[in-house]
This record gives C-alpha cells, sequence and structure tokens, in this order.
C-alpha cells in the first residue's frame, strides 16, 4: 500500500512539474510580437530623503529615459555607470535623453549611496528602492540590469554588464530620438 | 492543479480586459553534484544528486489592481543547505493590491514585504540565494492624509516555508513617517520623524510566565542640509525569553535596546559617511523557537552589519555578521555588539597630478566592532551591560579601493583590505584571524563590445584557513556572450588535504530579459553572507545550471488570437 501511494505521490510531482514548465514556455512563446511593458509605479526615494513616484518616468515624452539598476558594493554596477558617467558629456551633447541610476542598496549601504555617487563624481540622477519594491515588481533577479524606456513604455533590457554594453545602450539611445 | 487554475483564470482575465497587463518572471538555479577525489558529498545529501531551485512569478495588472502569485519548485528538492522547509511545489507568495494615487492610499490583501524606518524593528524582504521570503501574509494598508504625512498599518502571519504554513506568532505593526520640513513649508533644510511599533501576539505556545505579547518600537529623526545629512534612532524591545539549544527559557526573560546614529557629508567629488550602532538583545523571530535558527526562518528584523560589503571571493572569506543576541556560554558571554565604520569617497579631477587623463577614484574604509563591556554570569544566566564601553573585539577592518582608467583600452581597480575576524564570537568556532588581501581587477577592451577581464588575487592569514590565491579569466565575445575559468587555491592550509583548488569554468549568455549561466567546478564550503544576514553552504562540487527570464504579455485583441 505504502509503495503505491509513493509512486502516485511521484507521478503527481512530476506532472506538476511539467505544467508549470509548459507554462513557463507558454509565456514566453506568447510574448512575441506583444507590444511593450509599462514601468509599474513604485514609490522610491531621492538622495536627500523625497518621495518619487515613478509614474513620473512614465510621463516623460518624446525622448528615452534610462534606468540603470546599480548597488554600493556591486563592482561590475560601478564599472557600468564609470563607463556611462566617462562618455555622458559626448552623449548629452549629440542626444535628447534622461538618465537615472536606481540603487538597490538596503539600509545596510543605503546611507552610504550620496557619498558614493558624489565621490566619484557622477552627474546623472540617482534614486533609491530601498527595500527592492520595483526590483521585485520588474522581475528583476540580478543587478546590474538596464533599462530603457520611451512614452512610458520599456523599449530596451539588458541584465548584466561587460565592457562596451554602453556603446548598445547608445545605440538605442540615438534610435528612439 | 492549483497551478493551472491559477495560469487559466489569469488568462481568462486577460482575454477579457483590453488595458490589463500581465508580466512575470521565471528563475531557475539547477546543480547536479558529482564528487571527485577531494570533494564528497555527505552521505545523506548524496541520495539526491540533481537539485533545483525554481521560481515563477506572475503579476496581472488592471487599473487599480495588482494580483501576483509566485509559485515555488525545489525539485526534485532544494538546493545543499536551503531549510528543509522549502521542498517540492507549492505558491510561495500571492497577494491583491489596490492602489490609488489620487486618494494616497494602498491596500494589500496577500502577501506583502514592507520596512519600517531602518529596518531594526521590522523588515520582510525576498533572498532567493539565502532563501529569504518572510512576508507576511494578511492585510496592509498605506495612507497618506497629507502629502507629506505616511501611515502604514500591517496585521498577519508571517510566511514559513510553503503554501499555507505560518509561524506560530501573529504580527501587528503601525508606522508613521512625517516630513516636518515639507509639512511647515521649509525648504532650505529638510528633516522629519518617524514612528513605528510591532507586536507580536504568540498565543498557540503557552509558556507559564511569559506574555505572549512581545513588542518592538522604534522613534528616529532625520535631517539634511546642504550636502550634510544626519540621522539618528533609538529602538526597544519589550521582555523575551532566552532560547538556549532550541528551548525557550520562559524563567530567563531580557528586554533589548538599539541606538544607531549616521552622518554623512558629500560634495561633487568628494563623499563620507560614518554609521554608529549599539544593539543589546536586539534579534526578533516571529515565533520564539526560531530565535537564532540557522536556516534564516522566521526572521522579523534587519540588524546587518554596518560593514563595508566587498564583491571579490578572498575578500568574502571573513565576513562579519551583525552579532544582536544574547548568549551565555564561559568565555563567550554575548549580549550585543557596539561599534561602527567610517567610508570616504574621492575622486583626484582630470588632469591633475593625480587625476592624470581620466580621473582617479578612490575610497577607503574603516569599520571596528566588538561585544558589549559588562558583568557576565553563565552559570546563572546573568547579565548587565555598560552603555558605551567596548568589550571583547570581534571584528575590525580596513580597506583602499583604487580605480583608474589608464587609457582608452585599459582599465583597472585595485583593492586592499586588512581584517581582524575574531571566530571565536562571529561564528561560534576557534581561533582569530588576521588577514590581508590584495585584488587588483584589470580590463582590457579590445574591440567596441570585445573585451577580457583579468583578476588577480592573494590573501595572507595567520589562522583560520591561512594563504589563498586566485585568479580569474573573463573573456566577453560580445555584449551577450561570455566564457570564465576561475581558481581559488588554498595552499596555506594547515591541513595537507585541504590544500585544495575551487576551479571553476563556464559561459553566460545574457540578452534582453534573458539570462543563461552554465558551468562545472568546485564551490568553497562557507557562509554565503547578503547584506549582513549569512547561510552557510558545504563544498561541493559539479554541474550548474542558472536560468533568468521575464515576460509580459499584452492586453485583449493579440492574446485571444494567440490563444486561438
Amino acid at each position: 500500500m505504502k509503495s503505491k501511494k509513493l509512486r502516485t505521490y511521484k507521478y503527481k510531482g512530476k506532472n506538476f512539474m511539467s505544467k508549470i514548465f509548459t507554462a513557463a514556455i507558454l509565456m514566453m512563446v506568447m510574448q512575441f510580437g506583444a507590444t511593450a511593458q509599462v514601468l509599474p509605479n513604485i514609490k522610491l526615494s531621492t538622495m536627500d530623503g523625497a518621495g518619487f513616484q515613478t509614474q513620473q518616468l512614465n510621463e516623460i515624452t518624446g525622448k528615452p529615459v534610462v534606468l540603470s539598476f546599480w548597488a554600493t558594493w556591486c563592482i561590475p554596477c560601478l564599472n557600468e555607470l564609470t563607463a556611462i558617467n566617462d562618455n555622458l558629456d559626448y552623449w548629452n551633447k549629440e542626444s535628447k535623453f534622461e538618465f537615472y541610476a536606481i540603487s538597490e542598496d538596503d539600509s545596510r549601504t543605503a546611507r552610504r549611496v550620496p557619498a558614493v555617487v558624489n565621490g566619484k563624481g557622477w552627474n546623472f540622477n540617482v534614486l533609491l528602492d530601498k527595500n527592492q519594491d520595483l526590483k521585485r515588481e520588474l522581475n528583476l533577479m540580478n543587478i546590474p540590469y538596464t533599462m530603457v524606456i520611451k512614452d512610458g513604455k520599456i523599449i530596451y533590457r539588458q541584465a548584466g554588464y561587460v565592457a562596451g554594453n554602453e556603446n548598445d545602450l547608445y545605440k538605442i539611445i540615438k534610435a528612439n530620438q | 492543479m492549483q497551478f493551472r487554475k491559477i495560469t487559466i483564470a489569469i488568462l481568462f482575465l486577460i482575454s477579457t480586459h483590453a488595458r490589463a497587463q500581465l508580466t512575470g518572471g521565471f528563475e531557475s538555479n539547477s546543480a547536479l553534484y558529482i564528487d571527485d577525489a577531494k570533494i564528497k558529498l555527505e552521505q545523506i545529501e548524496a541520495r539526491q544528486r540533481l537539485r533545483s531551485n525554481n521560481y515563477l512569478r506572475l503579476d496581472y495588472k488592471l487599473a487599480n489592481f495588482t494580483a501576483v502569485v509566485q509559485v515555488e519548485a525545489y525539485e526534485p528538492k532544494a538546493l545543499l543547505n536551503y531549510s528543509p522547509k522549502l521542498n517540492k511545489t507549492n505558491l510561495g507568495t500571492y497577494y491583491v493590491k489596490y492602489k490609488n494615487d489620487q486618494l494616497r492610499l494602498e491596500v494589500t490583501a496577500g502577501h506583502f514585504y514592507e520596512q519600517f524606518g531602518s529596518g531594526l524593528v521590522f523588515r520582510t524582504w525576498e533572498d532567493r540565494q539565502l532563501g529569504i521570503a518572510n512576508s507576511i501574509a494578511g492585510g496592509m494598508v498605506k495612507y497618506s492624509p497629507l502629502e507629506s504625512i505616511h501611515i502604514t498599518a500591517l496585521y498577519g502571519k508571517q510566511r514559513n516555508g510553503l503554501g499555507f504554513d505560518f509561524t506560530d506568532g501573529t504580527i501587528g505593526g503601525l508606522n508613521t513617517d512625517v516630513e516636518l520640513s515639507s509639512l511647515l513649508k521649509i525648504e532650505k533644510v529638510k528633516f522629519g520623524i518617524g514612528l513605528s511599533y510591532v507586536n507580536r501576539n504568540e498565543k498557540k505556545q503557552v509558556y507559564a510566565g511569559l506574555n505572549k505579547n512581545t513588542f518592538l518600537t522604534s522613534l528616529r529623526g532625520d535631517f539634511s542640509a546642504g550636502g550634510f545629512t544626519a540621522d539618528v534612532e533609538y529602538a526597544f524591545k519589550s521582555k523575551d525569553a532566552l532560547v538556549e539549544f532550541n528551548t525557550v527559557r520562559p524563567d530567563l526573560q531580557f528586554d533589548g535596546d538599539a541606538y544607531l546614529l549616521n552622518l554623512g557629508y558629500a560634495k561633487n567629488g568628494f563623499g563620507v559617511n560614518a554609521n554608529f550602532r549599539r544593539v543589546e538583545n536586539f534579534g526578533m523571530y516571529s515565533q520564539r523557537k526560531s530565535a537564532g535558527n540557522v536556516n534564516n526562518e522566521a526572521i522579523l528584523n534587519y540588524v546587518p552589519a554596518l560593514t563595508k560589503q566587498y564583491d571579490y571571493t578572498l575578500t568574502n572569506i571573513y565576513v562579519y555578521a551583525a552579532q544582536p543576541n544574547v548568549s551565555f556560554e564561559p568565555n563567550r558571554n554575548k549580549a550585543g555588539e557596539i561599534g561602527g565604520q567610517v567610508g570616504l569617497f574621492y575622486q583626484f579631477k582630470k588632469e591633475t597630478p593625480l587625476g592624470g587623463k581620466y580621473g582617479t577614484n578612490i575610497s577607503i574604509n574603516y569599520a571596528q566592532w566588538h561585544g558589549l563591556k559588562g558583568r557576565y554570569d553563565a552559570a546563572q544566566r546573568k547579565y548587565a551591560a555598560e552603555k558605551v564601553a567596548f568589550g571583547q573585539k570581534y571584528y575590525r577592518d580596513a580597506s583602499l579601493e583604487i580605480r583608474k582608467k589608464w587609457n582608452k583600452k585599459w582599465s583597472s581597480v585595485f583593492t586592499y583590505l586588512n581584517q581582524y575576524y575574531n571566530a571565536r564570537y562571529v561564528e561560534e568556532a576557534v581561533g582569530e584571524v588576521n588577514a590581508n588581501t590584495v585584488v587588483v581587477d584589470n580590463t582590457h577592451r579590445l574591440k567596441k563590445s570585445k573585451s577580457i577581464r583579468l583578476e588577480l588575487q592573494h590573501q595572507w592569514a595567520d589562522g583560520g584557513f591561512k594563504n589563498w590565491a586566485a585568479a580569474q579569466v573573463e573573456f566577453n565575445f560580445n555584449s551577450t556572450w561570455s566564457l570564465f575559468a576561475l581558481d581559488l587555491y588554498n595552499y596555506g592550509n594547515k591541513t595537507v588535504n585541504d590544500r585544495i583548488h575551487y576551479y571553476n569554468f563556464g559561459t553566460s549568455f545574457n540578452k534582453g530579459a534573458y539570462r543563461v549561466q552554465a558551468g562545472y567546478g568546485r564551490q568553497r564550503g562557507g557562509l554565503i553572507c547578503v547584506g549582513g544576514v549569512c547561510r552557510f553552504v558545504p563544498q561541493s562540487v559539479g554541474l550548474n545550471l542558472a536560468l533568468n527570464y521575464s515576460f509580459y504579455v499584452a492586453g485583449k485583441r493579440r492574446l485571444n488570437k494567440r490563444i486561438i
């Protein structure tokens, strides 16, 4: 009796798993041709502690808005933002866009954010997502993660950073003027 | 079955509402553990060598409503050393949220993640690497009667494992933040106050002589003006029983408190930040019997280690974890911790002697933590700690990081770290370690998106694992595809058999919302720490595969077509 029970359970488990994967694959297939995702409205904060609703980013029209998710302890994130900051003057001269670096530092390191940003001489907007609410709603598993929004729609995503990715990002900015 | 029903329900909802959107994310981390000559799984673990942690989250949005469900599958079994409660496939979190920005109102029914202030009295969050997903299931209301006044009230039970499994305590919480300067229409300076109250009611387990309610409360204030910031917090925990060897001791009760002070100053090219904290008996769990458990279950507040979080492998061998709890043992009595850290960031400008053509960035950090000085009586289980006095030294580190771009093709990050680590107190193991670690991380750009990265590390240590050497090479063919190989060699280990090469090689592919990483190698055993919360993993060897994907499904017309 016992072994029979066990077998049914195992079978059920397998079946359940396969359904999850089928569902996941179904979702992926359905995605093709779909219109772009809208950024959710989440309350973040600015470096001086004021609230910032991400809806404001959806309301920027006519130019791309770049969101780069980072943290003070994440070396590839710092590499990415340093590379972007080095190019920022040139990019701003040639193109119209807005840039926001969104810190995923929690309360262990969030207070270091203004010191890091100023200490590195970064010249872009910085927002804080202290309990990772935006990261969770966007289903971002790892940072660095960069996305571009235009007229409220997410038009480009890049997970991770390797040297040179900033050139791909700039191509997207230029193509969406 | 549950899952299929939910999926069908969500798809139906989308197909009937044009303005709806469905987004989701899928993450999978799998391993096939294969023993080799040096590293073997423990017999009890070796029964299941293929393991996988999978998370599928679906968000359905329509007008002001959001419905979210996360299904988790640990099949056939969870990766090594995750909580045994994370087993098989089941619902993880699920909730419905109503948000109205005009009314400044947000109502959640189901699971929610939330943090009061710095998290000292209440924080629920998700960290899949640590196996933490300590959401509260119940109800939460956030309301702002004025733009500068924010009130949160919540009530529920904490998630414990999967499905409808909750911990014993019932949690109620109330938080208020008032932006006083904007309320008073003052613009030059910003200041505000916050007040939190969290109560745990543990009715299910009755302990004679112990109050079924335990509360935490916090009062805090912040101030900023012209690049200067300061904030201060005092938190108190009402009397709670000591938990020893998984046994609740109603005869031994202690209250606790915490003091936190943060100061910062920043202007373009320069930033400094300092944190000081004293915590005494301040760990909080949603059920008493879970106090101090190794699986990070039932955690209700966040007492992070206030030290710099390093990102290189050898800088993460001796990681400090905050010590907020009371424990008695002859020559190892603990009641909390006291200490602080200072971080400094500076940029040498372009075209200056130290800045060169591209500028140079430096950061310096110093952190030191001690136990609370006082009188301890391990036999009687009594103590009296002084308010401002440093006891046994637990940890100290000093580090220097220099970031330099040499020319258009070469850039480097140089890190030096000096540490003192008191394993006897921090890990409740033996010994003390003084370690010096050097890391040189070089990136060479070959073409537009083609690059090579070489990381060299060395650690000199007088105790613990003794000396290590490590090297990593990463070749990025283009912006999407990379190959990597690394080796950590514990050549200084006193035990010849433990002088192991922990090598790893693999490849990763990143495109748009997809990420795939596959590799083979040896994983060093030890603590994996994120934000000062740690999970212990045993050493292992094998194949591993990680998949990430996030997706989006549009409204009515397109979806109907696709279903047909």
